[in-house]
């Protein structure tokens, strides 16, 4: 099973080396399937299977709610530009994304389920006055998905799963913005704030389970589009150039790519599992980032090349079950950056990223049972070097050192009716 | 006892990611070794000339003006002493602002700052004098022996010259003097400019002619001649831009041409103004197509007044001299002969024929002398004769036109911080080609723009918008 595994990952490997993951996708859904590395697929045994593969949702029983918290703590730098080496230091922002998933299993055949659920969030702030300010202040992204699915499992080995997702969200981008270059320097800060209330996607999930302990798991999600409308407001600006600088009302579209997850979980012995899984992001839908300011005849249009590539995950967990009432969880993960060094940007640092993780799974109750988790996420330090990021125009590129790092600490809280 | 062990390595596991090290080391830049100037000598570097050599833009010289004027830059690009008469922002008062981009609005600065290098014991490296003619580099030792002083029918003193000499104190004599006491190594010199200028400006008025040649040569050969007489300097000179192509003389004219307010078609005679040295009624008239080409040039001076064409007024001449003999207000102005557009805001074509007669014999001239002496030249004239249709250095696109096109500060005259270094650039390729050397090439990019913002004061909402593609890079 091992040297099964093994290849696995490595053709894996060989597959997708001209592939890319990452991005601000939030893949922390669940404090035991962030413990063993985001592998569930597979294995998709707790309510919050809802997102990771509904089709494992007949493998409970009865009504089961699933409350889910995590704080996310990033930490990230750039040292630059280039040849210089200061540091400086992005804010650190805490996030804590929510989930909330209920099942009900009706029979051996057939479980419904709803989630309420973050897929995409995070964001960034750097100081006003830091050499990117054109590039990036403040960012955040909140993205929300309600889904309900459906399981129907034909023949005993075979189980299926299809759900829509209704999804809304924010995102607010606060930027400066060089004036032009025969002033002396001037600029002017911009505030940028829009939100979808209604944008749609599906998921489908399979699992199979050829025989006692073994089992292969599938799921997709798709991507949803956002348009995103708002307003731009100034926040600072000299008065002479008032005239000048576009704001009013905005409209951008942004695309979240979707995602397909494979993996398989095998029952080593009684007490140990392991699961591995590949997920590959379909980032490639985003291709810039463009903020159309409509109030204008013509439109005018801010836009800026992202360029995303398609992406995977790879990931590895694992559980030990040391009694009836208490677990061992522990995972690893390797996500590639579906960015290209030249569109790097400070305003979501994008490097390769490993995860490190384990937990724990208590049954305190008949009825209650509760995960905790810790995960590190450490990004790869990125150097760029051919940055097409403009920081100071007309043509001053932004090249220098990134580093990112996470903490991430999880609570679930499970209640069986 | 595997579970202890298990927590064991868990927390072990948390101390080695937390606790790494974060942060690889890089390399700290390192300064760039001295640039070889091959067989010139920078150790003592002077620059003899007027207002664009001071660094003086936008109607005055102010310290974050002066520090890019392109005697500085090169200075800094061979890393050598270069002492400037600094004046603290926002000059010596009168410095031009933009109070609104759109629409375009100026503004003038009434404050002023003050000298922050009058105390340096000896001339200064930067001897450039604001409204210094090739006269005063050799005779005017101050404000009452300059050539608007000594020279005009109305004697103004200029007192830039004792800001810059500072006589009173160091007694050392005229630019020329001042910069041959330094024993100096290496000179620039560009004078000339403010001996066609004065009377471009003027609308051919005042003076009522450009230097004559005959008096450029023999000052122009004698500030050479000094030179190369006095010193073993390596010299380069540069000659003087066409007036005609700065935006003083390119921008209201040709607005006035394609304003849609004005009837051109049923105005029998067009755009009348005074021509040649006429004070009352005009005989001048230009088309639509006269103005939209330069045939006839229109002052930037002219700016405030042109909103008035059409109009019975006679508050442009009140405004300028009184009301001469001749006028009639009651006509419409700049559209009839008795009304006509004043002679001191147009440049005819006579006018304009001998402005650029008077700098072509000047340049044959200083090309002569350059060959005489050894001296390099830069020929600036057809540097910026090369930026009329527009042309990009370093990623930014240059021309001609007045704010926007980045080469001149707001007076429409004088060259901005990016102008003075294309034209440090100039100077830069001659010394390199001439005398061996490998001067690095400034990046243009680099040197910010040098037009201010009448103030920086905080926003607030409501105003009217207009499009810019300067704002292509707002987001991440």
């Amino acid at each position: 099973m091992k040297s099964l595994l093994f290849l696995i990952i490595v053709s894996a490997l060989l597959i997708s080396s001209n592939i890319y993951a990452g991005g601000f996708q939030l893949n922390i859904r669940g404090a035991k399937a962030v413990a063993m590395g985001g592998a569930f697929t597979a294995v998709a045994n707790d309510p919050s299977a809802v997102y990771w593969n509904a089709a494992g949702l007949t493998q409970l029983k009865g009504t089961n709610i699933m409350f889910s918290t995590h704080l996310i703590a990033p930490q990230s730098s750039f040292r630059g530009v280039a040849p210089n080496i200061d540091r400086y230091r992005a804010e650190n922002r805490i996030f804590f994304p929510t989930h909330l998933f209920i099942s009900h299993t009706f029979n051996e055949k057939m479980a419904v389920g709803i989630g309420f659920t973050q897929p995409f969030g995070l964001g960034s702030t750097w100081d006003d006055n830091w050499p990117g300010r054109y590039l990036s202040v403040e960012t955040t992204l909140r993205l929300y998905s309600l889904f309900p699915v459906f399981n129907y499992k034909p023949i005993d080995e075979i189980s299926l799963s299809a759900g829509v997702t209704y999804n809304f969200g924010n995102v607010l981008i606060k930027s400066k913005s060089q004036l032009p270059t025969y002033l002396a320097g001037y600029e002017a800060f911009l505030n940028l704030e829009g939100d979808d209330m209604f944008a749609y996607g599906f998921n489908g999930g399979l699992l199979i389970k050829p025989f006692k302990g073994f089992s292969i798991g599938v799921a997709y999600h798709s991507e949803v589009n956002y348009k995103f409308e708002g307003t731009a407001t100034i926040i600072e600006a000299p008065e002479a150039a008032l005239g000048s600088v576009p704001n009013g009302n905005i409209e951008a579209e942004i695309t979240t790519p979707q995602n397909i997850a494979a993996g398989i979980s095998v029952d080593v012995s009684e007490k140990i599992k392991l699961s591995t899984e590949f997920q590959y992001v379909g980032w490639s839908v985003y291709e810039k980032l463009e903020v159309v300011f409509i109030d204008y005849n013509p439109v005018v249009v801010s836009s800026n090349l992202r360029n995303y590539d398609d992406s995977y995950i790879l990931r590895l967990g694992g559980s030990y079950k040391a009694n009836d009432q208490l677990t061992f969880l522990a995972g690893v993960y390797y996500d590639k950056s579906p960015v290209e060094s030249k569109y790097e940007t400070p305003s979501i640092i994008e490097t390769n990223r490993l995860g490190l993780s384990f937990g724990i799974d208590a049954q305190l109750f008949e009825k209650v049972s509760i995960q905790g988790s810790y995960l590190f996420i450490r990004g790869e330090q990125l150097t760029v070097n051919d940055s097409e990021q403009i920081y100071i125009l007309p043509n001053k590129t932004f090249n220098g050192t990134y580093n990112a790092s996470a903490n991430i600490f999880s609570l679930s809280l499970n209640y069986h009716l | 006892m595997l579970k202890n062990i298990k927590i064991l390595l868990g927390i072990i596991l948390i101390l080695i990611v937390v606790g790494c090290d974060d942060y690889s080391e890089l390399d700290s830049p390192t300064t760039p070794a001295p640039p070889s100037t091959g067989t010139a000598n920078f150790t003592r570097f002077v620059s003899i000339g007027n207002s664009i050599t001071a660094g003086y833009q936008s109607g005055t010289i102010y310290k974050s003006g002066q520090m890019y004027s392109y005697g500085n830059l090169i200075a800094q690009q061979v890393q050598t002493n270069y002492q400037i008469p600094y004046v603290s922002d926002p000059g010596l008062g009168g410095r031009l602002e933009i109070a609104s981009i759109t629409p375009f609005e100026l503004y003038t600065n009434p404050s002023a700052g003050s000298p922050l290098n009058l105390t340096y014991p000896g001339p200064y490296n930067n001897l450039g004098v604001p409204g210094a003619l090739t006269y005063d580099v050799l005779y005017a030792t101050s404000s009452t022996t300059c050539a608007s002083y000594v020279l005009s029918t109305t004697p103004t003193p200029n007192p830039y010259f004792d800001l810059i000499l500072r006589n009173s104190a160091l007694n050392i004599g005229t630019q020329l003097q001042q910069a041959l006491i330094q024993n100096p190594t290496f000179i620039t010199l560009w004078i000339g400019n403010n001996d066609v200028l004065g009377y471009a400006t003027s609308g051919g008025t005042s003076p009522s002619s450009p230097t004559p040649t005959t008096s450029f040569q023999q000052l122009y050969g004698g500030i050479c001649q000094t030179i190369a007489g006095n010193s073993t300097a390596k010299v380069v000179v540069a000659n003087i831009p066409n007036v005609t192509v700065a935006p003083f003389f390119t921008t209201v004219g040709y607005q006035i041409a394609n304003n849609p307010s004005i009837p051109w078609s049923s105005l029998p005679l067009g755009f009348v103004y005074q021509k040649g040295n006429e004070t009352g009624v005009g005989s001048g008239s230009a088309t639509k197509e006269n103005l939209a080409n330069f045939n006839v040039l229109v002052t930037l001076k002219a700016s405030s007044y042109a909103p008035l064409l059409g109009q019975p007024t006679g508050i442009v001449y009140r405004g300028l001299s009184g009301l001469p003999a001749g006028i009639d207000t009651t006509q419409p102005f700049g559209f009839h002969p008795q009304n006509p557009f004043p002679n001191s805001l147009v440049l005819d074509p006579v006018e304009i024929t001998i402005a650029n007669t008077a700098v072509s014999e000047f340049n044959s001239f200083i090309s002569t002398m350059a060959n005489q002496y050894g001296f390099g030249l830069v020929n600036i004239n057809t540097v910026f004769n090369s930026f009329v249709p527009g042309k990009v250095v370093d990623g930014i696109v240059f021309s001609t036109a007045f704010v926007s096109g980045g080469l001149f500060s707001l007076d429409g005259v004088h060259p901005s911080n990016q102008a003075h270094a294309i034209v440090a650039n100039e100077f830069i390729n001659v010394i390199n080609t001439k005398w061996n050397a490998s001067i690095p090439i400034i990046d243009v990019a680099t040197i910010p723009g040098s037009l201010y913002l009448k103030k920086t004061v905080t926003y607030k909402q409501g105003y009217p918008v207009i499009p810019k593609e300067a704002f292509d890079h707002l987001l991440f």
